[in-house]
């Protein structure tokens, strides 16, 4: 019950940074309602053509937009000494390294999922494969948080080129694009197609811990 | 409580200190002493079992340390040398956040007893940034009666505090051995406190 306690508190936490942080949230919102309305005047008025490549859009600038917070991912709280408070508190690197990807879901992932039908609605993008967008990011962007996980607790032992985490996590991506965009495309194919993007985000999920808890214990044993 | 036993931490190949021993029982208080970068920092980080020893042992109620490491978590409160406070919130929000997390009993007017006794009772809702070096200082110890464990490893403590508040800490120090509480901390000097035990890096 202490321990449920503790990261009911630990979320309590995350939100209030978030709160008192919400201009990088509505910073990367507006990041990305930019950029498509940058897509729409270079592609031109041709609303068959926006419509065709907007699913495309709307997942390359969310991969884009997520890298932008990924600095933030565990940066602060490891400058700060957090994580190593919250590693004495009781929470395993492990552990932390979970609740920190979905704290990420949560606060940074969750705010484009609920901006997506604007986006749809500007790319000219069909109601009925709202469903599926929304389908594919909510598995999507967790695999996303998960990489990003991986990734920023990579750069904490790398403070001269934070670039490199952005580049591991798009190209690591790859796959979930492929699955995502065609999940919409296909529709036929949905089942399969998020049965393959669910796989992938059990894959991440489980090494996601190992790999952000061994980074973030080594990070800390160098500071 | 605590037993270290010829601990020894190499790092590149270079040993950053060897062989030290300690015994930390319950109202002891033990000052480690040395120049910059001697390994005070890395030796309170190793008995907190964030670096793996080269050689030696560390035992908690008389069992190895890592066998037995959330139990010795449980009872010990760490302070860092730099401030684990979120900046970009108050005072206020700094404190309730920390009485929550680590699911403190501690009760309002403690709590306002020990802002007043620290003179932090008029930065309530002031944000962290604001506070000077010596007040953030402040707030960060105010983690040890949050968190109420009885032991506390502190990395220089005494930095950047005035004449006031080395004394209140000596008697917040005296207090908690009384409560057969122990406490480890570094520092470049001795301003004074009675300490059971004195080791040099």
């Amino acid at each position: 019950m202490k321990f449920l306690k503790k990261i009911i508190f630990f979320y309590y936490r995350e939100y209030k940074l978030n709160l008192s942080g919400i201009q990088d949230i509505l910073t990367n919102i507006i990041f990305f309602f930019v950029s498509i309305f940058i897509f729409i005047f270079s592609i031109g008025p041709d609303k068959e053509t926006i419509s065709f490549i907007g699913v495309g859009i709307i997942w390359t600038l969310l991969l884009l937009s997520s890298t932008l917070s990924l600095r933030k991912f565990y940066q602060d709280d490891f400058e700060n000494g957090n994580l190593l408070i919250m590693h004495l508190n009781g929470f395993s690197f492990g552990f932390i390294a979970i609740l920190k990807t979905l704290s990420h879901f949560l606060f940074v992932q969750v705010p484009f999922l609920l901006s997506i039908p604007i986006a749809c609605i500007l790319l000219n993008i069909a109601n009925d494969k709202l469903f599926f967008l929304f389908a594919s990011f909510s598995i999507g962007s967790l695999i996303l948080s998960c990489l990003g996980s991986i990734s920023s607790s990579m750069n904490l032992m790398n403070q001269r080129n934070f670039l490199l985490g952005s580049v591991v996590v798009m190209i690591f991506s790859v796959p979930v694009i492929i699955f995502s965009v065609g999940i919409i495309n296909m529709e036929e194919s949905f089942n399969s197609l998020l049965n393959i993007l669910f796989g992938i985000l059990l894959i991440v999920f489980a090494i996601n811990p190992w790999a952000s808890g061994l980074c973030l214990k080594l990070s800390l044993e160098n500071n | 409580m605590i037993i270290v036993k010829d601990l020894t931490v190499e790092r590149l190949d270079k040993k950053i200190f060897e062989n030290i021993n300690l015994s930390l029982a319950s109202g002891n208080i033990t000052i480690l002493k040395g120049k910059n970068g001697s390994g005070k920092t890395t030796f309170l980080k190793t008995i907190l079992n964030l670096i793996v020893p080269s050689f030696g042992s560390i035992y908690w109620k008389g069992k190895l340390l890592r066998t037995n490491l959330y139990d010795f978590y449980n009872n010990v409160t760490y302070i860092a040398d730099k401030t684990t406070s979120l900046t970009k919130l108050n005072v206020k929000d700094n404190i309730n956040i920390w009485k929550k997390i680590f699911l403190s009993n501690i009760n309002d007017s403690q709590i306002e007893v020990a802002l007043k006794t620290l003179k932090l009772e008029n930065y309530l809702n002031q944000k962290v940034t604001t506070l000077s070096l010596g007040e953030t200082k402040k707030l960060e110890l105010l983690r040890l009666i949050i968190e109420n464990k009885k032991i506390w490893v502190l990395d220089e403590p005494l930095s950047g505090l005035d004449d006031d508040s080395i004394e209140l800490i000596k008697q917040t120090f005296e207090d908690h051995c009384a409560k057969e509480g122990s406490i480890i901390f570094s520092s470049h000097q001795n301003p004074g406190i009675y300490v059971t035990e004195e080791i040099h890096l």
